[in-house]
């Protein structure tokens, strides 16, 4: 899908573009899996190109409240059929942490239809990540 | 022009890279500045340079200790030296916290059970570090400094060539070049070193428990490890060729390794290695002689760490295609004001010959150069009254002149020394040992004696010393330390309470507290 390059972004979405290589067609993810990203292509197209909306969690395996929060995450939203979850681990994705200007960790950016809708940076409590899960699927949840 | 993404060292572009411009009479370079070492005085350079407008690229490469010990970016002293040390002696003064908070009412149960999980320890270090590394990898990128990770060497007066980890080679050229190389722990030329010894480069990550440890030299590095290594429960042995400390004030020397003789640590003086060979156990066997006596010794140990001096990293450089030759015997590079024989190329931290090999120095010095090279500033490093401290369990701190190197420089008719042994507070309901809480002012004797050097062993000994190096700086006599009021109850308030000097002969250990 060409929306990550003509819809006018932030720009460090409009960096990640750039630094990859865009396919032309967009995925769609069948399992409720984390998405596990290892490099740019995989990120644009099953995060920036989901349709559904997505939590990037940056973690890093050096650090403690990321052991923390991961887990967390995973927790709460695996079980949702309209959100997706992508960890991405700083050491193997050094452009992306870049893209996203993140200079700690755990860091966590929501993202819906290729844009940054919301950020937070450290380990925070569970009721905060429900908030942030209920704005990104719009107070709907799976049971 | 640059392919997208920048010049980040990656193993799966192209082998060869082409420079981006050729250097040539014009003077277009392709960098302001190179820095080859990406430790505490490059780092401080390149980010200092950065900020002043300069373009700057930084190697750094480690390759790896004979125990195929490696790490990632920062130099020495984030990886392999401060900072892992200094966790390593906080983990062992809890050990003896936990010991001493009983005395205090801790209910702490089964003590004796109370034991050191060295896997767990060194995981908690090991990711501080990483973390360390990943802040600075983004810090230089952020800054938009480039980073190669290659070992670099001169191809001529302005040309770097940088040989990647996958042995592809990279060149670029710079108007300024700052040699921030830093060292590596040397081995001692004796059987069994390279196969069998570890050093500082491997003990803060080391996979497997040291167990009884035989640590060869007394220098600082030999002293903080045995010590941490006997507080954390580890046996260990020190070989002392001459002094301990040498260099550093012999009487604070010695009172240092009492303490760790009162704790446990074994010295053997004036001894040198001779071999270590392994034995079918696995553990090693380690001979030594005493060149006194010549009386030969022997002992198996479960580990032998070598800590018997480092050396500058200068050889690999090919400093003569830059036609660089200042030089010392010990292969450090001699340059005033950090510059070498060869204008544009600099140096500077533990490379340097004749100078503290101390991170706060380099960093300081490194960003001075920045600014002299690049914003026109002309104050130059200052590497007198550098404090420092020895990071032992109990710790020595100092700042200016030892007694000795005081008396060498003004004669003893012209100093007056006032010292003092004194008790911490805290000390005395868990009944520790105050036999070598000492401290010594090292002054001029013509009033209003103006103070070349101050020592501290003692508890936090480096926090005690900091504010006093500001002091030094500014030229503190003794008329107005003993004008300065104290805190109460500190250790450091001991020395607004210095009175009886060494002359009087009077004696120096304290009636009791606030009086």
């Amino acid at each position: 899908m060409s929306n990550v390059i003509c819809q006018g972004l932030r720009s460090p979405v409009r960096r990640l573009a750039v630094l990859s290589k865009t396919k032309a067609i967009s995925t769609s993810i069948v399992h409720n899996e984390t998405i596990l990203v290892k490099n740019n292509d995989e990120f644009v197209n099953k995060v920036m190109n989901n349709e559904k909306p997505v939590i990037v969690n940056f973690h890093a395996e050096w650090c403690e409240p990321c052991k923390i929060l991961t887990p967390k995450l995973k927790e709460l939203i695996e079980p949702l059929t309209n959100l997706d979850l992508a960890v991405v681990d700083v050491e193997d994705n050094a452009e992306l942490v870049h893209a996203f200007e993140v200079k700690a960790v755990p860091a966590v950016i929501a993202i819906k239809n290729g844009l940054i809708v919301d950020k937070f940076i450290g380990l925070v409590d569970t009721d905060m990540i429900n908030n942030l899960i209920d704005r990104m699927c719009g107070k709907k949840k799976a049971t | 022009m640059a392919p997208i993404g920048g010049w980040m060292c990656c193993g799966r572009k192209s082998k060869f890279v082409a420079p981006l411009v050729n250097n040539d009479q014009d003077g277009t370079y392709d960098y302001d500045l190179a820095v080859i070492g990406g430790g505490s005085g490059g780092l401080a350079c390149a980010k200092e340079a950065v900020n002043l407008g300069a373009k700057v690229a930084v190697l750094d490469y480690v390759t790896p200790s004979p125990q195929g010990t490696k790490w990632g970016l920062g130099g020495t002293c984030v990886n392999v030296g401060c900072i892992p040390k200094k966790l390593m002696h906080q983990a062992a003064l809890l050990g003896e916290s936990i010991h001493e908070a009983v005395a205090y009412g801790w209910e702490v149960p089964s003590l004796n059970d109370v034991k050191i999980n060295w896997s767990a320890l060194t995981e908690s270090v090991q990711n501080h570090i990483k973390s360390v590394n990943w802040v600075t990898r983004v810090d230089l990128r952020e800054k938009k400094i480039e980073y190669i990770n290659g070992l670099g060497e001169f191809k001529d007066p302005h040309t770097i060539i940088a040989t990647l980890k996958n042995g592809s080679k990279k060149e670029l050229t710079a108007k300024n070049i700052l040699i921030a190389v830093g060292g590596r722990p040397h081995y001692p030329d004796i059987p069994g070193a390279r196969e069998y010894c570890i050093s500082s480069d491997d003990i803060f990550s080391l996979s497997h428990p040291p167990g009884k440890t035989l640590v060869v030299g007394a220098g600082y590095i030999g002293l903080e490890c045995a010590g941490f290594l006997n507080s954390l429960g580890y046996s260990a042995t020190v070989l002392v060729r001459s002094v301990p400390l040498r260099g550093f004030d012999q009487q604070m020397a010695s009172m240092v390794t009492n303490e760790m003789e009162e704790k446990g640590v074994k010295f053997h003086h004036k001894c040198v290695p001779l071999s270590v060979e392994k034995l079918e156990s696995g553990q090693l066997k380690a001979r030594w002689l005493n060149t006194e006596t010549k009386e030969q010794s022997e002992d198996v140990f479960d580990t032998v760490l070598l800590a018997t001096g480092r050396y500058a990293l200068t050889e690999q450089l090919n400093l003569a295609a830059a036609g660089v030759n200042s030089l010392s015997e010990s292969g450090k590079i001699v340059a005033e004001g950090e510059q070498t024989n060869v204008g544009h190329v600099f140096a500077v931290g533990d490379v340097l010959e004749a100078r503290p090999e101390l991170t706060p120095v380099a960093i300081h010095a490194g960003r001075l150069l920045a600014r002299r090279l690049f914003a026109g500033a002309q104050q130059h490093m200052d590497y007198d009254n550098v404090a420092t401290t020895v990071f032992t369990p109990l710790e020595y701190g100092c700042v200016g002149l030892g007694e000795e190197q005081a008396v060498s420089r003004h004669g003893a008719d012209n100093l007056e020394i006032y010292h003092a042994f004194y008790k911490p507070t805290e000390f005395f309901i868990p009944q520790r040992n105050i036999r070598n809480c000492y401290l010594k002012a090292v002054a001029l004797r013509e009033a209003p004696q103006r103070i070349l050097g101050l020592h501290f062993v003692g508890p936090v000994a480096g926090e005690v010393i900091q504010g006093f190096a500001a002091a030094i700086k500014c030229g503190i006599t003794m008329e107005q330390l003993m004008n300065t009021v104290g805190i109460h109850p500190t250790v450091a308030e001991e020395f607004t309470r210095l009175n009886i000097t060494k002359r009087s002969g009077k004696d120096p250990n304290p009636a009791s507290c606030c009086s």
